[in-house]
């Protein structure tokens, strides 16, 4: 994690960051996958930080909203790591729900954070077939307590998924409405 | 000034490895005053309280009185006069850690107490700390300027809560001289000893660790007290012969597997998600050779085994589950575990007893809508 | 703390983009915010600060007698400005502190978000220039343990170059290449109690400053308080 995070903070450094607004209205994200916003994002993006795009209302160290729009097949769902010292997870379009949750997981607690999983269950995403859950994450390095929810399908091979997360006191409960109303309006082109 | 002298006259061993006393005895030092604030060890102590004041604070901490008096217990009659000094906090951390501070404060990693047998194995490595401590090992170490700088920088960047998997800097900061290692082993024996452990215990905590540490295909350290602590054939030998020149105390298998069951399913769970099977398996096989009947390690073992899913290993798996439930006290999980290996393979029969003796069992599993719609889908 | 890395690099990218001087004052105030209550009480939240110091390669070494120095300098320091400033204040007693862990954790990361986004160059379109992060009913706790209105959050990183790191530094010198001595990095965060905004926030990114010592403690809580909102 560490190693991650200290090239996140030379890409911050070196300027390479940068904010762009998310309007309202429908956005494409990807080839395939098209969400309606009802209020503004903010969509922070740092070349290398792997292939999920990160919106947050907050800022990055209070809330994020994770947007993977069609992981392909043995593609790592995180960025890559030199070294190899933590284990990877990559996709496969054979995934269960329960196993793609599991792979969440692994990604979330790469750096010693704890992951508790409190409830899976069926439920469409983007008009297919797909799952929703709900979980909360103690942060390793600075001890936050998040809530956080997710959604996710597989469709055509490739995997689209939404996880947000921010602190379970104010925050959570704040944002996690509208995150839930940019799942409904999920569609995915096929 | 109480005195109290270890290991009559006639320890052979203590002089083979080098005791500092050179008697061949060694006398428990009185207890520590609060060094001044304005001397290195004083500066040391201020930031291993401000430390043990974040520890008390965090949610990592495992704040379960019971199981915390236990091994505040053990700590105590170890450390003799030494107790009212040693706090003992439980860390949520799937590695196996114990470390103390010169301040006091002593931390026990969740993954410790899921790795050692018995009370008198947690006493061995207790005892091995505490040694450190009555000989002011770290402080003396902290007096080399190169080991201040890698503690510092180790603490300045994670903390003391915040240390995992940063093994490498780990060996770098706690690893001590093999002269202390010597030390803290004669007096880690001697402690146990004397609260009346058996002291053959000590050398098998660490042979356990090599042979989990021998599956790793890199051959790199993942549990930090064995990277700083490689227990070369050396130390194994000369644990062995102490053991061998102080015979007989208790083990108390029975007293441990007691005040750890309540917590044991999550700490295996826990051990099985940080994804490294190897190490794993033969951790679980290795509990399962003491306890073959154990459903637990059977289920965990049968977990990890169908996550792997190479080669054969999607039989051995279904072979484990089935073993854990004819054992009798597997967890629900463990009919889940059966359930998905059926399913993938298109045994829908089995497939849907299974999700179905699951859901019956765990019905306020977090995914039990997900594991009934499964069972649906194989009804239709 | 375990993320003293990367605040350190957050902070100091802030600073290299900007300087305090060039931010109006309506950057460091929430929007419909002026000054204190003259009647308000305000909460003073234990300081979190921690001094290191550089070695020669520039390795951050924490050195817990100038942390211990620190503590005591910053908050005598802290007092003396409350008093001059004519602030009625309430202490957070250190056992509150334990039960109060996760709103502080939480602050923590929501002054971490301001100073990253709103003092960076990282703004956050949606928040629109404005001062606009609150920490809504998360800080009833505080307001139960204190009885105050508002709380007042201090954080401090401060690092010194170490005897060979000056020594590196005047040879690089002698040689044309400038090295920074040190760093001072920082925030100050004041909380309405009764609705969690955070009202009034002051960010410290500079080279100087040292809390090793009572007077230049004093300064550096100056700079940190610097134009803090008390009622005229």
């Amino acid at each position: 994690m560490k190693p991650m995070r200290i090239a996140f903070l030379a890409a911050l450094l070196a300027s390479c960051a940068s904010v762009s607004k998310i309007e309202s209205g429908a956005q494409n994200i990807g080839e395939r996958m098209q969400v309606t916003l009802e209020g503004a994002w903010n969509h922070v993006s740092v070349p290398g930080m792997g292939p999920a795009q990160v919106w947050t209302m907050e800022g990055l160290p209070v809330d994020q909203l994770l947007v993977y729009a069609g992981i392909k097949n043995d593609e790592l769902v995180h960025a890559p790591q030199s070294g190899g010292a933590r284990k990877d997870f990559a996709f496969r379009s054979g995934m269960q729900p329960d196993e793609i949750v599991a792979m969440f997981e692994g990604t979330l607690t790469r750096d010693g954070s704890q992951f508790r999983l409190l409830k899976l269950e069926p439920a469409a995403f983007g008009g297919e077939k797909g799952f929703r859950f709900e979980y909360s994450i103690v942060r390793r390095r600075d001890n936050a307590v998040l809530s956080g929810v997710g959604f996710g399908a597989v469709s055509k091979g490739e995997l689209f998924a939404l996880l947000y997360h921010a602190p379970r006191l104010a925050f959570f409960p704040r944002h996690q409405p509208r995150v839930e109303q940019i799942a409904r309006s999920a569609k995915l082109k096929t | 000034m109480k005195r109290r002298a270890f290991l009559a006259a006639g320890c052979a061993g203590c002089a083979a490895i080098g005791l500092a006393r050179a008697q061949g005895t060694w006398e428990m030092p009185a207890r520590f005053a609060r060094p001044e604030a304005a001397s290195e060890e004083g500066g040391l102590w201020s930031l291993m309280d401000r430390e043990e004041t974040k520890l008390r604070r965090s949610p990592f901490a495992l704040r379960d009185a019971k199981l915390k008096a236990y091994v505040q217990d053990v700590a105590c009659r170890l450390a003799g006069a030494h107790c009212a000094d040693v706090r003992v906090h439980l860390v949520r951390t799937p590695l196996f850690n114990a470390s103390m501070a010169p301040n006091g404060m002593m931390q026990v990693w969740t993954g410790l107490m899921l790795r050692v047998d018995n009370e008198a194995q947690l006493a061995a490595v207790l005892g091995h700390e505490i040694g450190h401590y009555l000989q002011r090992h770290s402080v003396e170490r902290l007096r080399d300027a190169k080991s201040r700088s890698a503690f510092g920088q180790f603490i300045g960047m994670f903390g003391l809560v915040g240390a995992i998997g940063q093994v490498g800097m780990l060996a770098g900061m706690f690893a001590y001289g093999r002269e202390h290692e010597r030390e803290a082993d004669a007096i880690g024996v001697a402690l146990m000893r004397k609260a009346g452990y058996d002291a053959a215990e000590a050398s098998r905590v660490w042979q356990n660790l090599r042979l989990e540490q021998k599956e790793r295909p890199d051959g790199g350290y993942a549990n930090p007290l064995f990277a700083t602590h490689p227990p070369a054939e050396e130390r194994m030998q000369a644990l062995a012969e102490l053991a061998q020149a102080a015979p007989g105390g208790v083990a108390n298998e029975t007293a441990w597997r007691e005040h750890v069951k309540p917590y044991l399913h999550d700490w295996l769970a826990e051990e099985v998600k940080r994804g490294q099977h190897e190490e794993s398996i033969a951790l679980f096989t290795r509990q399962l050779a003491r306890s073959p009947e154990a459903a637990e390690y059977l289920w965990a073992r049968g977990e990890v085994l169908r996550l792997r899913a190479v080669g054969g290993d999607l039989d051995l798996a279904l072979a484990d589950y089935l073993n854990a439930v004819s054992a009798g006290g597997a967890p629900a999980e463990t009919h889940r575990g059966l359930g998905f290996i059926y399913r993938a393979r298109g045994n829908a029969a089995e497939a849907k007893a299974s999700f179905q003796r699951y859901l019956e069992a765990a019905p306020q599993a977090p995914d039990f809508a997900m594991i009934k719609s499964y069972l649906e889908e194989l009804r239709t | 703390m375990g993320a003293t890395r990367l605040a350190v690099a957050v902070l100091v990218s802030a600073a290299a983009v900007s300087s305090s001087a060039a931010w109006g004052q309506s950057k460091h105030l929430a929007p419909g915010f002026a000054s204190l209550p003259k009647s308000a009480t305000v909460a003073i939240m234990p300081a979190d600060i921690e001094l290191f110091s550089i070695s020669g390669g520039g390795v951050l070494e924490p050195k817990a007698d100038w942390t211990e120095a620190g503590l005591k300098h910053f908050k005598a320091a802290l007092l003396a400005k409350n008093l001059k400033l004519g602030l009625r204040t309430v202490a957070l007693a250190e056992k509150d502190a334990d039960e109060l862990a996760e709103v502080n954790a939480l602050h923590a990361a929501v002054a971490s978000a301001i100073a990253l986004h709103h003092f960076g160059h990282l703004g956050l379109p949606t928040k629109d220039g404005k001062l606009d992060w609150s920490l809504a009913e998360a800080v009833r706790p505080v307001k139960q343990a204190t009885g105050a209105d508002y709380a007042l959050f201090s954080w401090v990183r401060d690092s010194y170059a170490s005897g060979e790191r000056t020594a590196a530094i005047i040879g690089m010198a002698l040689l044309g290449v400038g090295m920074p001595g040190g760093q001072q990095i920082g925030y100050a965060s004041l909380v309405d109690l009764n609705t969690g905004q955070v009202v009034w926030f002051n960010r410290l990114a500079r080279q100087s400053g040292d809390l090793r010592e009572p007077d230049p403690a004093a300064e550096t809580v100056e700079a940190l308080l610097t134009e803090f909102p008390v009622a005229k």
